[in-house]
């Protein structure tokens, strides 16, 4: 068994999974972990690895390690519908990246003014399990957000 | 080996709700799943790999299930493919 520890990819409150207004996340159907109510503007890599999917309007993005871990940041929800508005991606799709690497810069003010909800979850979709998570604040590529055994 | 070409339904795409109730769907078949989109090939059991894809709404994806259950596998992931999840 193997201890995986992923950062928090965002500055912010962290809030309970089940709680995130959005039942795909919070029945964990797209995987476990636990969302973080942000206070910054910068999303960055959580873990190491590729950078296999950054959605054209920067709402989500996921990477994927050697291991098969399989890790998806999503900046708020039904966020995909502002097809971009609120958000600028700094890095690009396939490239590898290291832990802290800025992926997005996002307007909470303006995705909020635009009527979505903030809250944005963390989920593992690949291998491992979330064996400890965080609570409280959270400080992006400086705090574990959970840690995966796999 | 069965496949079938379908058309995605939701209206933002294969995007993390549809590809999410795609994938919990799918686990519960025995059967090999993949989606193909032009030449790509992936797992229809991994959400990050389904969003690799990046299919839009419209866009003919070919859907294959290999296996026993085979045949309710195709019959159910395509309706959900063009059902519009949001």
């Amino acid at each position: 068994m193997t201890r995986i520890n992923v950062l928090a990819p965002l500055d912010g409150l962290v809030v309970e999974l089940e709680s995130v207004p959005d039942e795909v996340f919070a029945q964990k159907m797209a995987g476990d972990g636990v969302a973080i109510n942000p206070t910054g503007h910068i999303a960055i890599a959580p873990i190491a690895g590729d950078l296999v999917k950054l959605f054209p309007g920067g709402h989500a993005f996921g990477i994927a390690t050697q291991d098969g871990i399989e890790l998806i940041v999503h900046i708020g929800l039904d966020t995909v519908e502002l097809k971009g508005e609120g958000f600028e991606n700094i890095a690009t799709e396939g490239q590898k990246v290291q832990v802290g690497t800025p992926i997005v810069r996002f307007d909470r003010a303006a995705i909020e003014r635009l009527g979505k909800e903030i809250v944005s979850p963390i989920v593992s979709s690949g291998e491992g399990t979330v064996v400890w998570r965080a609570t409280g604040t959270v400080r992006a590529g400086q705090d574990v957000l959970f840690i995966l055994e796999i | 080996m069965i496949e079938r070409t379908v058309t995605i339904g939701s209206k933002s795409g294969l995007h993390a709700r549809p590809a999410a109730i795609f994938v919990k769907s799918a686990k519960g078949f025995q059967s090999q799943i993949t989606l193909s989109k032009n030449d790509k090939t992936v797992n229809g059991k991994s959400l990050l790999s389904l969003l690799t894809l990046g299919a839009g709404q419209g866009d003919p994806v070919v859907l294959k299930a290999d296996g026993d259950d085979a045949e309710s596998a195709i019959s159910r992931l395509a309706s959900l493919l063009e059902e519009d999840l949001g």
